[in-house]
């Protein structure tokens, strides 16, 4: 019986030692994939503190200097241009929010004529490239006057924006039973009271991670405000072309202009990861 | 309280295929000329096999779907154009339909505060029915956290808690489990009990509708077969259909000829010497040679102790054989 417990016991400890020596390799592995994974980012804070002249050297040995930091950001509007991105990337996913919601709410509960050609037409929006559209756009714009305008920008992006609400936030309407409304109905409430009190609660988390995600599409665009727009208005990934100088290339400025491009980004995603999967994988809708 | 009247009621959905230019077909009748009445308190089951109109005429009633002819009154209103809402009933969905981001408490409160009721009211209210359906103890929980069972008792407590004319319970059993569902049953009997509204099941299980209701509508393909109390629809159903429809498990119908015996009228069948007496009550009726259909409840059928014929019997008819512990 004690020699039983004994080997019970050894059986134990080889497995407490084997998921020891198992969770090791997994940290192990994901320190690996997590140094090739920011690797690049790194590079870009090192670029970022190096001197121009330094900036061929591969070693790591080399003199930080903030250089490039004071030139960026007292030396240029830089933060003019950070401005105006938000305005235009949030102005477009608000758009969208306010247009997108009604339409995929009209997508999951009503029965027209061609309504899956619709939904896949607006996906669709998202399969061409962008360079495909943006002459036809510039000139139609330059006509209009919306040509450099917040609005134009704003307008345009709903193409990058709009079909990714509206197909993840569809979804989630579709999850929620009609009769969930109905019994509202049956309660004496509004069509606008059931969706703001019953409704909007239920597709949050969908309609967050789709809003932040499309947040992000518009902040990253370069083709739409580098062809329709310039002078008044400049996102900051235009603006970072302007460290490439006719003669030199000021990598190091380049790299202070991204740093502080992504930045809000990646503080965005260490935020809301965990609602960005769950949002965007469904569920816990169920009544 | 209030008494519902059906009469003449029409039910026909517009085909989705319409358009402009080509005029789909259009779809049959789902209820076709539904009449019958529920008295003040009874409790209606309305029964019948899947796709015979049963839930859209219990929509028809909630204001759920548009009633294409016919009207229904509860006590002296017509109802047709009220919106559900200025129709006093209570409607237990059949998949719950419960408020996900609010709790069981808020749930039941929902349709007060929709009436701007003070919280003593409504709080009063609540501790009255939650007691009755046993969800007392759910009041701070969320419907996702919830059972199947528990969901559908704070579905029906949410229908009964506003304290409607007119209760329609929408297959309130039929996601349920066997023991879930007997407790359940025994459940909104009581509460019948208690709170003495009219009330409609609409069920595909004539378990539930014989044991709960006072009286039973039977419908196939949108037509009305009967209606009368449980007893009455299994001894003396109407038709071929209800006949076989009522009962667990089925009568058995076999088709015969009516022949004249020596002592009275007989069932003679083909393929078979069995001959049947005709009951006293159907003499005025048979004739000789008439085609009839006799029906048969397994439960009324003996193994006579004349063991060769029963076993001769036995051995031609029995196909299908199952265990069903003290009735086989």
């Amino acid at each position: 019986m004690e020699e039983r417990l004994e080997s019970k016991e050894g059986s134990r400890m080889r497995k407490t030692a084997m998921s020891a020596l198992g969770t090791f390799g997994r940290n192990l592995g994901l320190t690996l994939y997590a140094l090739f994974a920011l690797f690049p980012l790194v590079w870009m804070v090192i670029c970022s503190l190096k001197s121009d002249a330094e900036m061929y050297n591969t070693v790591f040995r080399f003199t930080p200097t903030l250089t490039n930091y004071t030139a960026v950001l007292l030396g240029t509007d830089y933060f003019k241009a950070f401005f105006q991105n938000l305005a235009v990337a949030g102005g477009a996913v608000i758009l969208t929010i306010l247009a997108g919601v009604p339409a995929a709410y009209a997508l999951a509960r009503y029965d027209f004529k061609k309504k899956e050609d619709l939904a896949f037409q607006i996906l669709s929006f998202k399969f061409a490239p962008e360079i495909l559209v943006i002459l036809p756009i510039f000139i139609i714009f330059q006509r209009i006057g919306l040509y450099d305008t917040y609005f134009g920008l704003i307008w345009v992006y709903q193409l990058i924006t709009m079909p990714l609400v509206i197909w993840v936030v569809r979804g989630y309407f579709e999850e929620i039973s009609v009769e969930v409304e109905q019994a509202a109905q049956l309660d004496g409430y509004k069509w606008f009271d059931v969706f703001f009190n019953i409704l909007v609660p239920l597709i949050k988390p969908g309609l967050v991670a789709s809003g932040l995600l499309a947040f992000i599409f518009a902040w990253n665009s370069f083709t739409f405000p580098l062809v329709l727009s310039g002078f008044k208005i400049q996102t900051m990934t235009i603006t970072s072309l302007r460290y490439i100088a006719s003669d030199t290339v000021h990598y190091g400025q380049v790299a202070v202009a991204s740093l502080v491009a992504v930045s809000p980004e990646i503080i965005a995603c260490l935020f809301i990861q965990k609602h960005l999967v769950r949002g965007l994988s469904f569920g816990a809708v169920k009544g | 309280m209030a008494q519902l009247k059906l009469k003449g009621v029409y039910k026909r959905y517009d085909n989705a295929e319409r358009s402009f230019f080509r005029k789909a077909a259009q779809n049959d009748f789902a209820v076709k000329n539904l009449s019958f009445a529920c008295e003040d308190g009874e409790f209606v089951g309305i029964l019948g096999p899947s796709g015979c109109g049963k839930t859209t005429t219990l929509r028809m009633v909630a204001g759920l779907e548009e009633i294409t002819a016919g009207d229904i009154y509860i006590g002296e209103t017509r109802i047709n154009d009220l919106l559900p809402k200025d129709r006093n009933i209570g409607l237990a969905f059949e998949d719950y339909a419960l408020y996900p981001p609010l709790t069981v408490y808020e749930n039941l409160a929902f349709n007060m505060r929709a009436q701007k009721k003070s919280d003593a009211e409504v709080k009063k209210a609540i501790d009255y029915v939650a007691p009755l359906l046993k969800v007392e103890d759910l009041l701070g929980m969320k419907p996702p956290a919830l059972s199947g069972g528990q969901k559908q008792r704070v579905n029906i407590a949410r229908a009964i808690v506003r304290r409607p004319g007119l209760l329609l319970l929408d297959e309130p059993l039929s996601h349920l489990d066997g023991k879930m569902r007997q407790q359940l049953r025994h459940e909104i009997k009581r509460m019948h009990h208690e709170i003495k509204c009219t009330t409609i099941i609409v069920t595909h299980d004539q378990m539930e509708a014989m044991s709960l209701a006072d009286r039973i509508v039977i419908m196939k393909d949108g037509d009305l077969q009967q209606m009368g109390a449980p007893i009455e629809v299994y001894d003396n159903p109407v038709n071929a259909f209800v006949a076989g429809f009522i009962g667990e498990p089925p009568m058995n119908l076999l088709s015969s000829v009516i022949v004249r015996g020596d002592g009275g009228w007989l069932f003679t069948f083909p393929d078979s010497d069995l001959r049947v007496e005709v009951p006293q009550r159907y003499h005025d009726v048979v004739s000789d040679g008439m085609r009839v259909t006799l029906g048969v409840r397994p439960v009324d059928v003996m193994v006579a102790n004349i063991r060769q014929r029963a076993a001769r019997l036995l051995s031609r008819s029995t196909k299908i054989w199952e265990t069903r512990g003290e009735s086989a």
